[in-house]
């Protein structure tokens, strides 16, 4: 059977030669077939070493910016969130519902790698891992399989298919946003869950939608921002623990994008010592997909259409942000450190340090993340959850339990539930200048801004106002 | 409703035309390009078919226009379809209705920003 198949791809590829053969892309002189990572080895050793040591493959790096990490590499590895809580014991599996269908596939699903845990050893087996074409290849798509030796790894959904293969693995270009966004537009599980910002929508939109990206607007990729070198981006946001090039901090405010007075109206350029631009900017986020604003694993959600359980998710669409001080460092909730409480009792799991009286701190544009998350009795430890089972029987008892072995090495452990909190930049979709806030969505009565949370005694406006009488 | 019940007899253009009012009023609309691969063409190209398999995701872009173009008549023109009572597969399939299918394969392609099996 397998041997018809051949003889039927080997046809097609006689026939079908010519027309692939017909067009060119950046790579086809370069090579023949595509074998994997290592036909790119042969000539791209440098990016691969260098591509090896990025946070994208190693989820874990220097976090400077977190004022708790005491000088610890940090990151998706050995931290824990409130979305998909930690990847290592979901690395990579096939989850099937009673009716033999897939669930998940694991974390690595948006990992740059082929499904190996990446090591901080460098080896031929760990530069064979990484996955060049997801950032690099149009057309290309992978899909997890089970290898001969019975282990499970990410492969080009092409891999029977040495022509089409072949074609997809030569249209080889610097990242295109479509490229970023398989990744980013996905994360936390579904079409836009985690980031609020970063939706499949500005792989192919308007400048109405997000004036940077949008096509007749300024048409920028993502790495006409977030390009670093050698491998190594820019940017981390607000919620992210280790990062590439903590020293080269991205703001719309850097002397080669903006600046820090790029209005004409005195009393805007005035605003921004102390206001964020993103804060008049973003008006709202999540415009075509809506986002994931609570998510409560506490209480397990039957999905029926699907056959699969999930935590109960609360879903916003056009939702306004929330506004909170930020001087670019931030306070994470770590594991085996007993959970501290903000001032409406939840756990922070990203604060935003900064206040008022920090002259480095600009009022910012979040979205808060809600969730409850399980905590250790006694040390007060927040413990991930193995979620990729708990996807198939909604046993979440059994999923903190083995979670709690797994990360901490606790038997039986006892819990509870609490409320988290975490503070998500927000960054993109820029809309064009008409939108950007105005005076009065600030100073009027019901502006946005909680005036006294914020720390001032109430409106400034009015309080300049009442002065000059 | 079961389209392979209702169609006894030889297979000519007006028989199709029928299994295409058949499946529209079924369906309240014409049959999508998606409808159409999964009756005409899935049953012959599952996973373990001796005839190989074919999804739309099994191929890229450039096969598919290469194989509706120039290939296709040529290697099903002695095809029977059991599941429509053995009729030619060429006879079967409309031409409106073999655009409709290579629309479907060609967007969905295995290159495609959507890559898919048809269900
Ligand atoms: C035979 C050597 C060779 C092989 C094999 C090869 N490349 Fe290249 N690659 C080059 C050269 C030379 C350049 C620079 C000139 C150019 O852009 O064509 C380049 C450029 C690139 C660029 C930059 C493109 C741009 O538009 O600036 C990327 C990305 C890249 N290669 C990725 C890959 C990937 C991924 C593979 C494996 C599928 C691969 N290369 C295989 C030689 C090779
Ligand atoms: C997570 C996405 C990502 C992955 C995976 C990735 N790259 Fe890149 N690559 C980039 C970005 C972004 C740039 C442009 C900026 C830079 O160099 O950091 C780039 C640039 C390049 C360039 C051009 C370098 C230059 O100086 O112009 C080459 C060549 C390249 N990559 C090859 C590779 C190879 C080979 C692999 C696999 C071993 C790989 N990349 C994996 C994102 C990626
Ligand atoms: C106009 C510039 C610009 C463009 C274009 C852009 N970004 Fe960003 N992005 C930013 C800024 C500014 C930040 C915040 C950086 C910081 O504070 O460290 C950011 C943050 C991020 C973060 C960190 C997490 C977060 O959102 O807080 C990710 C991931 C990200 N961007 C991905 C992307 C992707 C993917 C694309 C393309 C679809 C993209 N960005 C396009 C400016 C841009
Ligand atoms: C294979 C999936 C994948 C792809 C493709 C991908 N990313 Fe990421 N990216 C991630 C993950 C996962 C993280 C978080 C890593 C961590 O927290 O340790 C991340 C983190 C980032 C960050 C924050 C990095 C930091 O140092 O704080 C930025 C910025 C970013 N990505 C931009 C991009 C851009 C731009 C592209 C396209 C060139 C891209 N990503 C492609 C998965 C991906
Ligand atoms: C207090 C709210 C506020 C803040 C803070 C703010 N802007 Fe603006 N911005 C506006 C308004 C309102 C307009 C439209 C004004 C107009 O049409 O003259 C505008 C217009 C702009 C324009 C278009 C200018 C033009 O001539 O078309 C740019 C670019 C811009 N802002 C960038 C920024 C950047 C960068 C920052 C941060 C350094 C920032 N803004 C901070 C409110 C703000
Ligand atoms: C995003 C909310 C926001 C918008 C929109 C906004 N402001 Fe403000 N405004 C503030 C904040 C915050 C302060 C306090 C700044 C500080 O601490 O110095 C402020 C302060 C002021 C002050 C007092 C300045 C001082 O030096 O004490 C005046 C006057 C003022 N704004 C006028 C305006 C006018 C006029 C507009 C429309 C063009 C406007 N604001 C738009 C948030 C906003
Ligand atoms: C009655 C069964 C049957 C039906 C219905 C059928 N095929 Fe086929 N198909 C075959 C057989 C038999 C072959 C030849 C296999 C071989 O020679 O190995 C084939 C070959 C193919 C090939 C490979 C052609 C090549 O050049 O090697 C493709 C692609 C294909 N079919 C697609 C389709 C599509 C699309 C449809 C629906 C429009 C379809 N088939 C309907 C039986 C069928």
């Amino acid at each position: 059977m397998l041997k018809r198949f051949v003889l039927a791809v080997g046809t097609l590829a006689l026939l079908a030669m010519p027309a692939a053969a017909a067009k060119t892309y950046s790579h086809s002189k370069y090579f023949e077939h595509y074998e994997g990572t290592k036909t790119c080895l042969k000539c791209h050793m440098k990016e691969a070493k260098e591509f090896f040591h990025s946070q994208h493959y190693q989820w874990e790096g220097a976090a400077p910016q977190i004022v708790n990490s005491h000088g610890e590499k940090l990151g998706k590895r050995n931290t824990i969130n409130d979305f998909c809580t930690n990847p290592m014991a979901n690395w990579i599996g096939l989850v099937r519902n009673s009716r033999g269908e897939i669930l998940t596939k694991g974390c690595s699903k948006c990992h740059a790698g082929l499904g190996k845990i990446p090591t901080a050893e460098m080896s031929r087996e760990q530069l064979e891992n990484i996955d060049c074409l997801i950032c690099h290849a149009s057309g290309y798509r992978r899909d997890l399989y089970k290898a001969e030796d019975g282990t499970l790894e990410w492969r080009p959904i092409l891999w029977k298919n040495q022509v089409g293969l072949d074609s997809v693995s030569k249209r080889i270009s610097l990242p295109k946003r479509a490229m970023c966004l398989r990744c980013h537009s996905g994360s936390g599980g579904g079409p836009n869950f985690k980031r609020g910002d970063l939706e499949y929508e500005l792989a192919d939109t308007n400048a109405q939608f997000d004036v940077h990206m949008g096509t007749d607007g300024a048409d920028m990729q993502c790495i006409d921002c977030h390009a670093g070198q050698d491998h190594r981006v820019r940017g981390r946001g607000a919620d992210l623990s280790g990062t590439d090039m903590p020293n080269a901090r991205l703001r719309c405010d850097n002397d080669d994008c903006h600046g820090s007075a790029p209005h004409q109206a005195e009393i805007l350029n005035h605003h921004t010592s102390r206001v964020y631009c993103t804060t008049c900017h973003i008006p709202d986020f999540a415009k075509k997909d809506a986002t994931d604003m609570v998510r409560d694993w506490s209480k397990p959600f039957y999905h029926e259409a699907a056959d699969k359980y999930s935590a109960t998710i609360t879903m916003g669409k056009d939702v306004i942000p929330a506004y909170a001080w930020y001087n670019g460092t931030t306070w994470e909730q770590l594991p085996k450190e007993p959970v501290t409480r903000l001032a409406d009792g939840s756990v922070g799991m990203m604060v935003p340090q900064g206040s008022r009286k920090d002259p480095n701190a600009r009022i910012c544009a979040f979205k808060l993340h809600r969730g409850k998350m399980p905590v250790l009795k006694g040390k007060n430890w927040i413990i991930p959850i193995v979620v990729e089972e708990f996807f198939a029987d909604g046993n979440i008892d059994k999923a903190v339990k083995n979670a709690a072995k797994d990360f901490y090495g606790i038997d039986d452990a006892q819990y509870e539930w609490i409320d988290t909190t975490r503070y998500m930049g927000i960054f993109h979709e820029v809309q064009p200048a008409k939108n950007a806030l105005q005076c009065l969505d600030c100073h009027g009565p019901n502006g946005r801004l909680d005036w006294k949370a914020l720390g001032y005694p109430g409106d400034p406006m009015l309080a300049m106002l009442k002065s000059s009488h | 409703m079961r389209l392979t019940t209702k169609i006894v007899t030889v297979v000519t253009v007006a028989v199709a035309a029928l299994a295409l009012t058949g499946l529209a009023t079924a369906k309240d609309k014409a049959p999508s390009g998606r409808e159409l691969y999964k009756e005409y063409c899935k049953p012959c190209h599952t996973a373990d078919s001796p005839n190989g398999e074919y999804t739309p995701m099994t191929l890229i872009q450039d096969q598919w226009t290469e194989f509706f173009t120039k290939n296709y008549e040529r290697t099903h023109k002695n095809v029977v379809d059991p599941k429509h009572d053995n009729a030619k597969v060429l006879e079967l399939i409309t031409p409106d209705m073999l655009k409709k299918i290579q629309k479907f394969a060609v967007d969905h392609a295995a290159d495609s920003e959507h890559p898919m099996t048809c269900g």
